[in-house]
């Protein structure tokens, strides 16, 4: 008795869906291209956003992280996203061993991400500048990475996905980091509290617009829910930008469709895509306006912290480092691909940069001025640094403490 | 002592939390009580173990009552169940509740092995928990106590929809709660609900199903008088 499996509709929802659906009804009250109620919400740390597409949730968050560029594009940052399907979103969702429709179910969505939402849709589609995130060509570049995490399914994950990811990475800020030192390619990364992080250049928003098909595929809606989704046909989402230029088209399976439908669904989802985008832009705006308000406002404070901070954020900078590491280490188990374990080993080595921080959420939030401004210090330094790393956290905190 | 009001507990239709003390036994002697659901005797005291409101129904039987998306099967609920296989003896049969139900094949008015129905997977079926225990699957019944069909059995076309356990309860309050009773007076529709959290609704135009169940669904959190306005804002947009 596998309770885990998925949701099947009774036979009685699945012959009003498509009863109602043939005269232009939805069982949610929408018409047939209606999007449900779009809410986005940014967390506190940049590059956080909640995404709600009626009872469907998604969360993004987007770090970044310095690594060695790809060899043959070392001038080029990397983008990755990475999904994260909870069982507490969806009972079809298993922990560990997955059963069989979980599979197939985790396998439709995760290549309907994967492939394209957010990778192909963000990256070939070339939404995010790669180039502007290079610090020294062929050693150091910035590596973005978006979690998707899903919080609840309630229907499309794929366009709530979309959309989570994008406000992410429009709210996200790297660290600024200027190169200097004797031979010029010493990075040093800077404090956001010292200087200001970046935002990504991003160019255009690709919108994933998802369309259900129903009957021999002529009778079509927009944005499906959970329910419309176990009954449908077929799918295919549109990933569109608000000049209507098509990023990507997907396909999966199910009923065929007419070519004709096809245009009709590109010009519907071009101006869908419109809307998502004000409403994306618009939301970003006040969230950046309301964090600049903030910053204001907490002037005074970090003013008054500069004064006994060096001392203090060295060590506590390097701690950064190796917490980094290890990190890093830890998380390389989940990513398949990209990021060349080397990278570990190479920070270990040289002794010269070891500040190559990240934007961890923890490192973040704690006070730390990255240093490397001299190699003589960073020696003196280490093993003391070292020592440190082996205190449990909470003696370390309370130490930063007492120094503050 | 017997003439000394029961200790009103005066938790009553206030929500408790578990671990809360509802009444103190050391305070009341030579009286009986009824304990219901979500609640247990803790040496002196009955606490409370799930969070939910406190009913008592006069003179002596305490219970709490909790809005879930989980059903805990109890006898005598009529329940929404849609069947997900078929064996031999039992329709196996979910109820939303942490296992599977056993329909028996014989449990319908006059059931004998020669007419057992055939039901496909997906079927919505009403019925009856007839047996829940915790170590076994919960039993259901398509008959009422005296054998007689009583509305049970199979619900032909319509729309079913998932709710709280507390909005189904809610619709089968009496008197008639206010969503069905505004909605009652302008459209015609026939609606089943079990206590498991699982409604039914059913009328001649697909419209006006989807207005039923969006007005029910939308009144989870609604007050007497906003359910009838939210009603009457529906209609007026239907019509």
């Amino acid at each position: 008795m596998d309770h885990h499996q998925r949701w099947r509709p009774t036979v009685n929802e699945r012959e009003f869906i498509e009863r109602a659906l043939q005269s232009d009804l939805r069982v949610d009250g929408r018409r047939p291209f209606d999007f449900r109620r779009l809410k986005i919400l940014f967390g506190r740390e940049d590059g956080s956003a909640e995404v709600q597409l009626g009872d469907t949730r998604v969360m993004g968050y987007a770090t970044a992280q310095l690594v060695q560029p790809y060899k043959d594009r070392p001038n080029e940052g990397t983008l990755a996203i990475f999904t994260e399907f909870s069982p507490m979103a969806d009972p079809a969702f298993e922990p560990g061993r997955p059963g069989e429709s979980a599979i197939e179910l985790g396998r439709v969505v995760d290549r309907g991400l994967r492939w394209w939402s957010p990778e192909i849709a963000v990256w070939e589609s070339r939404a995010v500048d790669m180039e502007s995130l290079c610090v020294v060509a062929g050693k150091h570049v910035w590596s973005v990475r978006v979690d998707l995490h899903i919080l609840d399914n309630g229907g499309n994950l794929i366009d709530a996905a979309n959309i989570a990811a994008l406000a992410a990475l429009s709210t996200f800020r790297r660290p600024e980091c200027t190169v200097g030192g004797e031979d010029g390619q010493q990075v040093t990364v800077h404090d956001p509290e010292v200087r200001d992080p970046l935002p990504l250049t991003i160019h255009h928003l690709p919108i994933a617009v998802t369309f259900a098909y129903f009957g021999e595929g002529n009778i079509m809606v927009i944005d499906p829910t959970y329910k419309e989704e176990a009954v449908m046909g077929g799918r295919m989402t549109a990933t569109i930008n608000s000049n209507g230029d098509v990023c990507s088209i997907q396909k999966a399976g199910g009923e065929g469709v007419m070519s004709s439908v096809i245009m009709q669904c590109l010009r519907i989802a071009s101006v869908k895509a419109a809307d998502i985008t004000s409403k994306i832009k618009n939301e970003v705006n006040s969230y950046t306006s309301a964090k600049a308000l903030q910053k204001v406002k907490r002037l005074p404070a970090s003013a008054l912290k500069k004064d006994n901070a060096p001392d203090v954020a060295m060590k506590e900078g390097s701690d950064v480092a190796l917490e980094t590491q290890s990190t890093k280490a830890s998380s390389d188990g989940q990513q398949i691909n990209k990021e060349p374990p080397s990278v570990v080993k190479d920070n270990k080595q040289e002794d010269v940069e070891p500040m190559l921080t990240e934007c961890n959420p923890e490192a973040q939030s704690e006070s730390r001025l990255t240093a490397g401004e001299s190699d003589e210090k960073q020696e003196v330094i280490s093993p003391k640094s070292l020592k440190d790393a082996v205190k449990p956290k909470h003696k370390r905190k309370k130490k930063q403490h007492k120094n503050s | 002592m017997d003439s000394r009001k029961p200790p009103p507990s005066a938790l009553v239709d206030n929500h408790v939390v578990p671990g809360d003390v509802v009444l103190d036994l050391a305070e009341m002697t030579n009286q009986t009580i009824k304990l219901g659901a979500g609640l247990r005797q803790d040496c002196d005291t009955i606490q409370a173990t799930s969070a939910g409101r406190l009913r008592l129904s006069k003179p002596n039987k305490y219970w709490v009552e909790s809005s879930q998306k989980r059903y805990v099967p109890s006898v005598e609920d009529a329940v929404l169940g849609v069947v997900v296989d078929t064996k031999p003896d039992n329709f196996l049969v979910d109820i939303k509740g942490p296992s599977l139900a056993f329909l028996p094949v014989l449990a319908f008015e006059g059931g004998t092995r020669r007419n057992i129905p055939k039901f496909e997977i997906g079927t919505l079926i009403y019925a009856r928990v007839v047996k829940a225990n915790s170590i076994m699957n919960p039993e259901l019944s398509c008959m009422d106590a005296t054998g007689k069909a009583a509305e049970f059995g199979q619900l032909k076309d319509g729309y079913m929809f998932d709710t709280s356990t507390g909005l189904s309860r809610m619709l089968l309050s009496s008197p008639t709660c206010p969503v069905l009773e505004a909605l009652g007076k302008k459209l015609s529709f026939e609606i089943a609900v079990g206590l498991n959290g699982r409604v039914w609704v059913n009328a001649p135009s697909p419209s006006n199903v989807i207005v039923v169940s969006n007005a029910i669904i939308k009144s989870e959190s609604l007050s007497g008088i906003g359910q009838r306005s939210m009603v009457e804002s529906l209609l007026e947009r239907l019509s």
